[in-house]
């Protein structure tokens, strides 16, 4: 008996993210190979034709999994009776724009979403923010969307881990299937910590320590940290454009392992409702280790963390907190 | 009752065989089962992408990195091949590639130099080719294209594998694909194909519109002939699965001139459709659709369904030998064979023939520009 599809939003469909994004949804890389779905597009009037014309794409490829595809402009036909949203959709930082400028127009962006997604969504959906400044933008959605379960608010930091895990196993020349565990932790921006510090390796004498293996602490703690935090700049200069093909890979990643659960010893990364972990102010979305299963997430708990670990995890703690300030001086 | 002849006790001989035979058959399931567990991994497979730094190269790469063309079991290392003023996004393609950290997928490598793109490859997806602007005659673009793939035919020729299957998607694609089989003589003819499963999977999407139901309950449309607006989008054997049973769509839409008109045209202009509401031309369908056509290809089609391919004309259904045509295929065991037999009514006759003589010219064009 073939399952009820599920409802997905993207906002923003009509940019690269989405149209890298909504053919992974209808081939069951988010949902699993037996889930059908129904695909919400959403994103602004200007850019209506070229939605219609990713809606006729979508159609064209004759995916058995797509039941249905909702192409539209209007915020509450979007989210209406969604059970996952991945918001996409965001005002992105121009030359000449200052950090404010960004922030300001995002934030009514997410106040507006938060409403619309409040009132129309299916109860418990679960919503995946990717837009930048993620973290904040995440956290102007849930203040403004109180009825959604804060569990149920996460921002995407899964790209940040998928690439820390690319680059260790380059440094060790093993598949990246071998590698697993680390951690980024906080804001996914430029001040985020990737930990490596509790991750391993499969090595035909099982599983041996990160650090074990690379012996290179100086490397750890350098080049390797800064390749990931400014690996997003990278490709823009490479490519003229940001990430896509790797953003909707890894939001596909973020929501699977949410929903699916993640394998038996493995944790995954995501921006998740701080509730004061790792000394961790409460109320900011910073990004922790997880394990999820039934559908949940869970904090990891107990991770040793040296001094070095701290100090990093207490500097991107400080920038969320004033991201925050700076979102709500722009909403007041 | 015993069974006893001259002595040997044939019945207790019988039980012993039957014993033996049933430890090795409980043995043999135990070594599969533990290999299983084990999960001894198949060896990679490797897929050329040339043109991978275009639109259609970066949605191709993260659908194969993720077993949507060859199976979820199935590792693979990428070759992406492109030009030299590309190489920078090529570059990208590879960096993010690196960084999606998918499990399949065990090496990228990304080369302008076409030798170590071609070397060994199982698998080559032909997307390059140079694109029609504003301005150009149709000889211009064909006289390109065949350049290219004269060139590319030679180096797949020399170091691909020696069962490598292709799949030509840039346009022209029928006459590319010739062209390639024409100047690599050593590539089994039957491993040399083009993409007309855009085509047909958007024939099988207009008709599901039609009778709103789901795109999977259709199949058995077929794409004759080129991938050009001459294609023929042929509804006569079409089925529909419904609560009664398999349909054929005639049963289900009346409206025979929809089906005779207004469906051929929709299928043969959704191209420019597209690319009129994108501004640029479709690029997730195409990589899906390529994706399907090599993955049906080497797994195997479904019992009972069959799938369009542009493939080497062997003279069925009065299609002259020599051309690379789209037919109806069903496809077993990493080989696709033409559905024979099917009936072909005086209207579709015309379409098939009118197709077939583009074709015939195309070829003549080619040659005259090669030999220029």
């Amino acid at each position: 008996m073939a399952k009820e599809p599920a409802r997905v939003l993207v906002t923003g469909a009509a940019g690269q993210i989405g149209y890298a994004l909504v053919p992974m949804i209808a081939r069951g890389i988010m949902l699993g190979a037996d889930q059908p779905v129904i695909l919400h597009m959403l994103d602004i009037p200007p850019a209506a034709e070229a939605l219609n014309g990713v809606k006729m794409e979508l159609i064209d490829a004759a995916f058995p999994l797509l039941k249905g595809v909702v192409a539209t402009t209007d915020a509450v036909e979007g989210c209406t009776g969604v059970n996952v949203a991945v918001m996409v959709g965001g005002f992105p930082r121009k030359e000449g724009m200052e950090r404010k400028d960004v922030m300001s127009k995002n934030v009514s962006i997410y106040k507006s979403q938060a409403a619309a997604l409040e009132k129309h969504a299916a109860p418990n959906c679960k919503v995946l923010v990717v837009a930048n400044p993620a973290n904040t933008n995440a956290l102007i959605l849930k203040e403004f969307a109180p009825s959604i379960p804060e569990k149920n608010i996460t921002c995407l930091t899964r790209l940040d881990h998928n690439r820390a895990l690319g680059q260790v196993s380059e440094r060790l020349s093993v598949p990246v299937s071998d590698v697993k565990n680390v951690i980024i932790w906080g804001n996914h921006s430029s001040t985020q910590y990737p930990d490596v510090n509790h991750a391993t390796v499969k090595t035909s004498s099982g599983e041996k320590p990160v650090r074990e293996l690379v012996k290179n602490d100086e490397w750890l703690n350098g080049e390797f940290i800064s390749t990931v935090q400014q690996r997003g700049a990278a490709i823009i200069k490479a490519r003229k454009l940001s990430s896509a093909l790797s953003a909707a890979s890894s939001a596909c990643d973020h929501i699977r392992d949410w929903v699916v659960g993640t394998p038996e010893g493995t944790f995954v990364s995501m921006g998740v409702y701080s509730d004061g972990s790792y000394n961790v102010p409460s109320g900011l979305i910073y990004s922790f280790p997880v394990t999820c299963r039934n559908g949940e997430w869970t904090i990891v708990q107990g991770l040793p963390i040296d001094e070095v670990s701290r100090k990093k995890m207490d500097l991107t703690a400080e920038e969320l907190k004033e991201e925050k300030d700076l979102a709500y001086s722009c909403l007041s | 009752m015993d069974f006893v002849i001259e002595g040997i006790d044939y019945t207790s001989v019988i039980q012993k065989a039957l014993v033996l035979l049933s430890c090795v058959a409980l043995s043999w399931k135990m070594i599969i089962y533990m290999c299983n567990l084990l999960n001894i991994e198949q060896d990679p497979i490797r897929v050329l992408i040339t043109g991978a730094a275009g639109n259609i190269g970066y949605a191709i790469a993260p659908m194969i990195a993720r077993g949507m063309m060859l199976g979820p079991d199935q590792p693979m290392i990428l070759h992406l091949l492109d030009i030299e003023p590309t190489s920078r996004s090529l570059e990208a393609l590879k960096m993010e590639l690196q960084d999606s950290a998918f499990p399949l997928l065990k090496g990228v490598i990304a080369t302008t130099n076409v030798v170590e793109a071609c070397k060994d490859v199982n698998i080559a997806i032909m997307i390059g080719g140079y694109p029609r602007m504003a301005g150009m005659e149709r000889k211009d673009v064909m006289s390109k294209n065949v350049v290219i793939y004269k060139a590319q035919a030679s180096a797949l020729e020399n170091y691909a594998s020696e069962d490598c299957k292709v799949l030509v998607v840039a346009n022209p694609a029928n006459t590319n694909a010739l062209i390639l089989k024409e100047f690599a003589p050593s590539i089994p003819e039957e491993n040399i194909t083009c993409l007309t499963r855009l085509d047909h999977n958007r024939a099988l999407a207009q008709l599901a519109d039609k009778l709103s139901v789901p795109v999977s309950s259709v199949k058995n449309v077929i794409v004759w002939g080129n991938h050009s607006s001459t294609q023929y989008p042929d509804s006569n054997h079409v089925t529909v699965s419904t609560q009664a049973g398999d349909r054929p769509i005639k049963e289900l839409v009346t409206d025979q001139n929809w089906l005779k008109n207004e469906f051929i045209a929709e299928v043969q202009q959704r191209g420019a459709a597209v690319l009129r509401a994108r501004r640029q031309s479709s690029a997730l369908s195409a990589a899906s659709a390529a994706c399907d056509h090599i993955r049906d290809w080497f797994l195997g089609t479904p019992k009972g369904t069959w799938v369009s391919m542009g493939v080497c004309s062997d003279g069925s259904y009065g299609i002259p030998p020599g051309l690379v045509y789209s037919f109806p295929v069903i496809c077993e065991k990493g080989s696709w064979k033409i559905v024979q037999g099917l009936s072909i009514d005086e209207f579709s006759r015309e379409k098939m023939d009118d197709s077939a003589r583009e074709l015939a010219e195309e070829k003549d064009l080619a040659y005259s520009c090669l030999n220029a």
